[in-house]
């Protein structure tokens, strides 16, 4: 891969998605091109690159995309944040929603393990949710439509005694059973773009969680974002980000002494914080 | 941290000075995981460590036997860092010591 195929590489990055692709990933992302090179039936990740620049539009430009996205994920990752929306922000907005299913928006949920871990602590509680789980990548969403996880993925932040409620073994896999299934809806959408109506339409979302994806985006790219993940929030509703994503933004205001944890306008007490 | 090879040196290391973790596979010589635990139960009293069961076994039945034995968590082999650094945090088992 020569310099300026990377710099075609972040344009691409940039102009579709928003995704900063910095020069330290040079040789990352040509190592991670290689399968889709061969998949594609390329000679090499030269031809491929040839190709895209000659036809920038098409699926082959969203592969790649895909591919040099982070998507690295597990369950209950930072377990705390799992463990305040258990204890604080569920029973309350059981509470609020007074029976009613409490609406989740998961963006940037990846392969799934994030929005089957809120499904999980909803059932222990006995509260009724629906979430969303939306992604760029077309392959995580094929997965986390299967839900089924290797051996190394369904032990990273999952107990062997919620694996057993709530997966059933598949040959050397675990998959979610149907209960866990049906509470969570996979979509693609891109953040960058005002989340599609015909996923929106059924009211809006009492929580948003957008764990390390803003980290990754560019500036205006990462505005841009936070605007879309306000839209469907609740008034005072909570927007939760990673543990180190920071953002400057005057539609949401950090909980103090809650890492990640941000309630939607800047006016009175939030309803479930 | 100490190593044991087979269950009863283990239960001798216990007795010196009880850990607060112990990571346990099911088949050991002289003694397999189960009639460990069920020793380390006699003999811990009131300062019972956190125990991982980590063993080849992947049946679900194995699984659920070694929990309602006591084992606070369970981790089939092969298994890397990270998922033996999230299952310790799970259990807590080093909450009391950095405390």
């Amino acid at each position: 891969m020569t310099p300026e195929d990377f710099d075609r590489l972040q344009a691409l990055m940039a102009s579709r998605a928003g995704f900063a692709l910095s020069p330290d990933r040079m040789q990352l992302a040509e190592h991670r091109l290689g399968p889709i090179a061969r998949r594609e039936g390329f000679h090499n990740v030269e031809a491929l690159l040839n190709t895209l620049w000659a036809r920038p539009i098409g699926s082959l430009g969203w592969s790649v995309i895909e591919t040099l996205l982070n998507t690295e994920t597990w369950f209950r990752r930072d377990r705390h944040v799992f463990d305040l929306y258990a204890s604080e922000l569920l029973p309350a907005l059981a509470q609020a929603r007074s029976g009613r299913p409490v609406r989740i928006w998961v963006a940037g949920g990846g392969s799934g393990q994030e929005a089957f871990s809120l499904a999980m602590a909803a059932l222990e509680q006995g509260v009724s949710v629906d979430i969303l789980s939306t992604d760029l990548s077309r392959r995580s969403l094929e997965k986390a439509g299967r839900a089924i996880y290797s051996g190394f993925e369904i032990q990273r932040g999952l107990s062997a005694r919620a694996m057993l409620r709530y997966f059933d073994p598949v040959e050397d896999q675990w998959q979610a059973r149907p209960a866990l299934r049906q509470i969570v809806q996979f979509e693609r959408a891109n953040l960058i773009d005002p989340l599609p109506h015909d996923l929106a339409n059924n009211g809006p979302f009492d929580l948003v969680f957008c764990r390390y994806v803003l980290g990754d985006m560019l500036p205006d790219a990462r505005n841009k974002v936070l605007e879309h993940l306000h839209g469907p929030l609740v008034d005072n509703g909570c927007l939760i980000l990673g543990v180190d994503d920071k953002i400057d933004s005057k539609s949401f205001r950090q909980v103090a002494g809650r890492a990640g944890l941000f309630v939607k306008g800047s006016g009175r007490h939030q309803r479930a914080a | 941290m100490s190593e044991a090879c087979d269950g009863i040196e283990g239960l001798e290391q216990c007795l010196q000075a009880m850990p607060d973790l112990v990571l346990l596979d099911w088949r050991m010589p002289t003694m397999d995981g189960m009639d460990f635990l069920a020793r380390l139960k006699e003999i811990s009293a009131d300062r019972m460590p956190k125990v991982l069961f980590c063993s080849m076994e992947s049946d679900p039945r194995r699984i659920a036997e070694a929990l309602a034995a006591g084992a606070d968590d369970y981790v089939m082999k092969p298994f890397d860092g990270d998922i033996l650094e999230s299952k310790i945090d799970e259990v807590g088992a080093l909450k009391a010591r950095v405390a």
